[in-house]
């Protein structure tokens, strides 16, 4: 009998210190909350911060909404107050688009980049941002809030005050030189298919109903060309996206219009804007806005 | 269904329920044998009637051996014909076309997924062919014997790849009260956590060793990253070896250990007496010894150990990076065993760490060809390890939750967990208690174990 004891005794141990351990974590949700935002491995976890911190916050007065294109303009780049980007990295804008239209309280001015609206809208995502199921984790994760805890410590993101002089630093600089042709070349063959069209019109549709919904409840929703080296805009699905959309929502006075010299404009990977070219958007931008603001 | 999954979870639980009340005790082989072919048939029932095939196949091919022993070749033939059509096929026939051969049968066949753990129970039907002839066992085990030999659950998919002359005798009835349940919740615990909390968040990182994602990285995350897939393989693939052992202590069977500290390697050829310890077993058992050892002079020692390499390879897939990865490792136990005496006699005691480094290094770097099955990836990987990222733009790692991960495997190592063992006994089922909560609290992403696709 003394081995079955042995092993009893153990085990109750053992299954005690897990208990243990899950109450503890558990009470510390409970006192701590879960304000710290743990960091971004991959663009889907960089998407939760991004929602997490969307719905957590007060809505703000402009939110940018779109693909890893859009993601590339940091909150930090804006010198207008009370913006949140809400672009999703490998996501679509509708899934932002409709996770904003099911908050109760919504920002005054929307913008939705148009450049990439074939993806699917990302359901589980919507599901889980547009209830209260996103606060229902139960337990601390001890591991990952030590590592959110230092590296908020170490790397809080700055704000535009803290980065303004860097930022200016960076514009005063030439554009780069980097050759990106081959990643350029790349990705143009991986476009250079025609957009399919079943997709585009959906969410053409989706973009029509949700934009209606949101400006019947008082915001203006604009939409956005992110601008684009000029062999992707001309490859065949930017092409087709481009005029399926722009047909779509004709009325000039609905659409952004940055009208930046291309020169200045680089984009290392052969898609997503630079550092530089993304400061220098965010910048026109800011007077965009600002005239919007202050008519 | 994956160890990791609820309904795994809740198979397990109902098998184990069962299998020791009184009245099922006298049918409980049969039990397992039907709760492993559910647990085979769940993902593809339509591979069970292969899988009956091979077992049925076997048994023949042994009964007929066992009578004249020339049978035994055709019974191995049969079993590596099953593995290499089935691994090999989409090397010659392209699966997407609507008629690869043109007969219907044929087409059938062609068409059929790459079956699950068909390279470890292929290796256990030549195991129980060989073992079982060579020592002319008479009467031979049942068939309902023979079936759970090679189709137990807790090993079918990926091992251990344990050998007929050990599992076989095991076949008696079980008893709740011999089960050794601390021993069997230490491996389930442990094997849990280097699984969830270990491969599976490593496996968020080391995704970005995927083309083309991996140009985009800087130099030194590329080292990093081979670093990181070299401490998750080993997890993920220890993490399911212990689930499996665990599993298996819980039913009355004890399963062969599969790695034994294998980072802490000094040699190469210490590396494979410590990684997949039963696959190594095995390759020198039916390939090595056969096809001569190193008992018909150096060159065709040094030649046999590149070509069980080779083919050791090549049984994790059809592919150049797993050929290469495999005579690679065969190059490397030729080049070191002229000179390992000398080593070994050497009494500088910084030379151990030293050696252990650079095995470690090599070793992991190796692993980018199992990272990278496409061979010019792979060569494109290891280019950009020594040449300067031109990226302005890389992604950002976080190297402080790199080394969390990796922490247990390191502890491991430095082999603390003995120092507990010896020294905190009494601390020891609170530790793993703490493991267990720690890997739900962590556990990163649901991802399959790596192994599962050999």
């Amino acid at each position: 009998m003394a081995p079955r004891y042995g092993s009893l005794a153990w085990l109750s141990r053992c299954l005690l210190s897990a208990a243990l351990v899950l109450v503890a974590c558990a009470i510390a949700t409970a006192r701590f909350g879960q304000g710290l935002q743990l960091p971004a491995i991959t663009s889907r976890d960089g998407a939760l911060i991004t929602l997490n911190r969307y719905v957590d916050e007060p809505t703000p007065d402009i939110v940018l909404l779109g693909s890893s294109l859009t993601f590339r303009l940091k909150e930090e780049y804006f010198a207008t107050p009370r913006l949140r980007n809400l672009a999703l990295a490998g996501g679509s804008p509708l899934t932002g688009l409709e996770i904003v239209a099911n908050q109760p309280k919504i920002p005054k001015l929307i913008v939705v980049e148009a450049n990439i609206l074939s993806r699917t809208v990302d359901s589980a995502l919507v599901a889980r941002f547009s209830t209260s199921q996103h606060q229902h984790q139960i337990f601390f994760r001890p591991v990952r809030a030590s590592v959110a805890a230092y590296e908020n410590w170490m790397h809080a993101p700055l704000t535009h005050a803290q980065n303004e002089r860097a930022l200016q630093q960076l514009l005063d600089q030439p554009p780069s030189d980097f050759d990106n042709h081959v990643y350029l070349e790349r990705a143009r063959q991986q476009i250079d298919i025609d957009a399919p069209a079943g997709v585009v019109s959906d969410a053409v549709e989706t973009l029509g109903r949700l934009s209606g919904a949101l400006e019947l409840r008082g915001a203006r929703v604009l939409f956005l060309d992110m601008p684009c080296a000029q062999p992707i805009e001309e490859a065949r699905f930017m092409h087709g996206m481009h005029e399926a959309v722009h047909k779509a929502f004709p009325d000039a006075s609905r659409w952004l219009s940055i009208e930046l010299d291309p020169a200045e404009l680089r984009w290392a990977d052969g898609v997503h804007l630079d550092e530089r070219s993304a400061v220098l958007v965010s910048r026109y931008l800011d007077g965009i806005f600002s005239h919007l603001q202050n008519p | 269904m994956t160890f990791t999954s609820w309904q795994f979870a809740l198979f397990a639980t109902i098998v184990f329920g069962v299998y020791y009340l009184p009245p099922v005790r006298p049918f409980q082989v049969q039990l397992l044998v039907a709760a492993s072919l559910f647990f085979y048939g769940y993902g593809q029932p339509e591979l069970l009637p292969l899988l009956a095939l091979a077992v049925c196949g076997t048994y023949l091919f042994l009964i007929l051996a066992l009578g004249e022993r020339r049978w035994l070749p055709v019974g191995i033939i049969f079993n590596l014909a099953l593995l290499a059509f089935f691994k090999y096929k989409f090397l010659l026939f392209d699966p997407n076309a609507p008629v690869p051969a043109g007969v219907p049968v044929i087409d059938f066949l062609l068409k059929l997924p790459l079956p699950v753990g068909i390279s470890f129970f292929v290796f256990h039907n030549i195991s129980l062919l060989v073992d079982l002839t060579r020592e002319k066992k008479a009467p031979p085990p049942g068939l309902v014997d023979v079936f759970l030999y090679i189709i137990f659950f807790p090993q079918l998919v990926s091992g251990p790849i344990t050998r007929a002359g050990m599992f076989i005798p095991q076949i008696a009835p079980k008893r709740f009260f011999d089960i050794p349940f601390i021993e069997a919740a230490k491996w389930i615990l442990a094997g849990f956590f280097f699984k969830l909390y270990v491969a599976n968040n490593l496996n968020e990182m080391t995704s970005y060793m995927d083309f083309p994602l991996y140009e985009t990285l800087r130099t030194q995350d590329r080292w990093l990253l081979v670093v990181l897939y070299g401490c998750q393989i080993y997890a993920d693939f220890f993490g399911y070896s212990g689930i499996a052992i665990g599993l298996a202590l819980l039913f009355g069977y004890r399963l062969p250990i599969n790695f034994d500290l294998p980072y802490s390697s000094a040699s190469f050829s210490e590396f494979w007496t410590r990684w997949h310890i039963s696959l190594s077993i095995w390759l020198r058992t039916y390939l090595y010894i056969p096809l001569g050892g190193n008992r018909r002079g150096k060159f065709r020692t040094y030649l046999n150990l590149i070509i069980v390499m080779g083919l050791g390879g090549l049984w994790h897939g059809a592919g150049l990076s797993y050929l290469a990865w495999g005579l690679m490792h065969g190059v490397l136990l030729a080049v070191e065993r002229p000179f390992l005496e000398t080593i070994r006699a050497a009494k500088w005691a910084v030379l151990r760490p030293l050696r252990i480094a650079f095995v470690f290094m090599c070793v992991t770097m190796l692993w980018i060809f199992f990272r990278l099955p496409n061979f010019d990836h792979a060569l494109g990987y290891l280019a950009g390890m020594f040449t300067p990222s031109t990226n302005p733009n890389p992604p950002k790692l976080f190297y402080d939750l790199a080394l969390l991960y990796c922490l247990p495997v390191i502890i491991q190592h430095l082999r603390l967990g003995s120092l507990v063992e010896r020294r905190m006994a009494a601390w020891e089922p609170y530790l793993y208690g703490a493991l267990g909560a720690l890997a739900y609290l962590e556990a990163g992403p649901a991802t399959a174990f790596i192994y599962f696709q050999f």
